[in-house]
């Protein structure tokens, strides 16, 4: 085994645990730090296989922003373990079908991919290769081709800022 | 390309131009003045002069129809503003920001109007509607406006996602963001349906039609368009609404070959639904602002006849219905504003104390309801006409459904001019300036030209 294959079953298994507890602890303020646990795993993993751009905006957007606002939410709520609201059956039903249909359509992927091409059969994952999620081929892609949409998307960011600050500043009071 | 470049530019100009100045009449100037350059910045585009020459890739498709489109657009804002400038700045403290976020809104408008790229479509879409949403809740202090902007946020926000989705899927069938892909292998029909295309388009087109602001998903409509500042309606109700039907247009026309009969099956609901709500409902508002916003409905269902239809007689029906009916609902807008009661008691007997303004406000309803001899009419005519040109049954029943309801129109846009003409009473106006008069007076002057004769509208399209 070399360090490459090590990293990729101890952050497989570091995420799997995570994930379960992120289910099984009871205290949600606790669950939201588990599941940034997996999502710096998941991030590992994809630098594994060579994806720099993806692990950064995964960190940065989800471990980063959207766990703080889960947290912001959390507190504001005011949920602890105790408060924990009762779910009912169906609720109950309906997320066990939805996870067992993204299950057997995750196993039926593998299952394929395995039949599809030899180069990839027998293996757990390719690591080290390919170099589609390298920043600099991202960077290339989005300054030749997709430059356009990219600098026009600065209008849009600066209306959201023109309004957020339209709508957040007080009004004066001598109107 | 240059009306992109200007319009975002010089709202860059109108923000900056709030810290030099808080005087009111000095920034509604500026704003005139950047609207006037933005509109030759556009035309000098229409005589192929560039500002900069730029290899877009395929996300635009350039061309007269866009630009005309654009001109349309800005002229329309420059009236606007001029009609209704004073109470922009009147809305709030922050004047300079409301023309800068305009002026995005137009940036947005002329991305929509020549886009070739679902990814230039989304962006156009969210350039246009983001800063709706912030002049839809610019009246801080008044709970409506409040309530109208979150109500406008949630519901576009979500609508944004399903087009998203609906992009998405298209990327998953194609493999490519351009809108021609999507044509050339799209066949919707019952033989062999290419499932991820049929949904993806679904989903887009569900999407459009909520920004259209169509039936069955025109709910928000009728809430927003009441509690946004009434200056601000105006302005999502006209060039806005307008920019989403030729985004409707471009990508769904050039396919009529290749999409099938359940096509115009779904179309044809569509139609005679928003028809039916936005009319029937219309009768019923005892509030004038409602009353329009429910009459914005009913006229979107005409401008979807230019989607059914699909043909050249449809792309010029679009310009000239956009053209009568941004005039026409500016210049009611602009005097429901100066009305101190919004409702239809509020109008009684105005014909008395302002005659001036009844008599143009007369024009402006017939021009909506397709009166003859008002601009509404020819964009009436030329909307059933492109219908007949598709020939068959269906586009005959259409037809008749079509001028059925205008004839229902008839009624709620009449009424008003009842309560101006024929009923007593003593309408309350805010103060009327000499200018405001002059504004009024050029936009009927300009409604019944084009009434007169279409062709001076549509011949500097041909030029």
């Amino acid at each position: 085994m070399n360090i490459t294959q090590i990293l990729f079953w101890f952050l497989s298994v570091l995420a799997l645990v995570s994930a379960l507890m992120v289910l099984l602890s009871k205290n949600p303020v606790h669950s939201v730090l588990w599941l940034i646990v997996v999502f710096f795993a998941i991030s590992g993993h994809y630098i594994l296989l060579n994806a720099q751009f993806l692990a950064i905006v995964n960190l940065i957007v989800y471990a980063g922003a959207i766990m703080v606002l889960f947290l912001f939410v959390i507190m504001l709520m005011n949920l602890s373990a105790d408060t924990e609201p009762q779910k009912n059956v169906w609720m109950k039903l309906a997320g066990t079908i939805a996870g067992g249909c993204f299950l057997i359509s995750t196993c039926n992927i593998v299952y394929n991919a395995q039949n599809v091409s030899q180069e990839i059969a027998g293996k757990t994952a390719l690591l080290n290769q390919g170099n589609i999620g390298l920043i600099g081929n991202l960077g290339k892609v989005l300054f030749k081709d997709y430059v356009v949409p990219f600098e026009i998307s600065s209008v849009l960011f600066l209306s959201a800022m023109v309004g957020a600050v339209v709508i957040g500043k007080k009004e004066k009071s001598n109107v | 390309m240059n009306a992109i470049i200007f319009s975002a530019l010089l709202g860059v100009v109108m923000m900056f131009s709030g810290i030099l100045t808080t005087n009111k009449q000095a920034i509604k100037n500026i704003a005139l003045v950047c609207l006037t350059l933005l509109l030759v910045a556009n035309l000098a585009n229409h005589y192929e002069w560039y500002s900069i020459k730029i290899d877009t890739k395929q996300m635009f498709s350039f061309g007269k129809y866009g630009y005309f489109f654009n001109t349309i657009a800005i002229t329309a804002t420059l009236l606007y503003v001029f009609v209704s400038g004073d109470d922009i700045v009147k809305v709030g403290s922050y004047g300079a920001e409301y023309f800068a976020l305009i002026f995005f809104v137009l940036c947005g408008v002329t991305i929509l109007s020549s886009y070739n790229n679902l990814l230039m479509l989304f962006l156009g879409i969210e350039i246009m509607t983001i800063p709706l949403y912030i002049l839809t809740g610019s009246d801080k202090k008044n709970l409506h406006s409040n309530e109208a902007a979150l109500k406008y946020f949630l519901m576009g926000a979500f609508s944004t996602g399903i087009m998203l989705m609906g992009i998405a899927l298209l990327y998953g069938s194609s493999g490519s963001f351009g809108i021609e892909s999507i044509v050339n292998n799209t066949s919707i029909t019952l033989m062999k349906v290419p499932i991820l295309e049929v949904i993806g388009l679904m989903f887009v087109f569900v999407s459009m039609l909520f920004k259209v602001s169509a039936a069955p998903f025109h709910f928000w409509t009728p809430d927003v368009y009441d509690g946004a500042p009434s200056v601000f309606t105006s302005f999502m109700a006209t060039i806005v609404k307008s920019a989403g039907f030729i985004a409707l247009i471009t990508l769904f026309a050039n396919k009529s070959e290749e999409l099938g009969k359940l096509w115009n099956i779904l179309l044809v609901i569509v139609i005679i639904a928003t028809l039916l709500v936005g009319n029937i409902t219309a009768v019923f508002q005892q509030s004038v602002k409602r009353m329009l916003a429910y009459s914005s409905i009913a006229q979107a269902g005409f401008m979807l006849f230019a989607l059914y239809s699909r043909n050249e007689i449809a792309r010029d029906g679009i310009l000239l219905y956009t053209t009568a009916y941004s005039l026409a609902t500016i210049g009611t807008f602009a005097i429901l504003i100066k009305m101190e009661d919004h409702s239809l008691d509020g109008y009684n007997g105005l014909a008395k104390s302002q005659p001036l303004l009844a008599a143009t406000q007369t024009i402006f309803l017939f021009s909506l309801a397709g009166i003859p001899l008002t601009a509404g009419f020819f964009a009436k005519y030329f909307m059933l006409a492109s219908v007949i040109r598709t020939g068959g049954n269906a586009a005959i029943y259409l037809v008749i459904i079509g001028v059925l309801f205008a004839a229902v129109s008839l009624y709620y846009y009449f009424k008003v001019i009842q309560a101006m003409y024929f009923k007593e009473g003593n309408a309350a106006t805010t103060k009327i300036t000499p200018s405001f008069k002059f504004a009024l007076l050029l936009l009927a002057f300009l409604i019944i030209l084009f009434g007169v004769m279409p062709d001076a509208l549509l011949g500097l399209f041909y030029f």
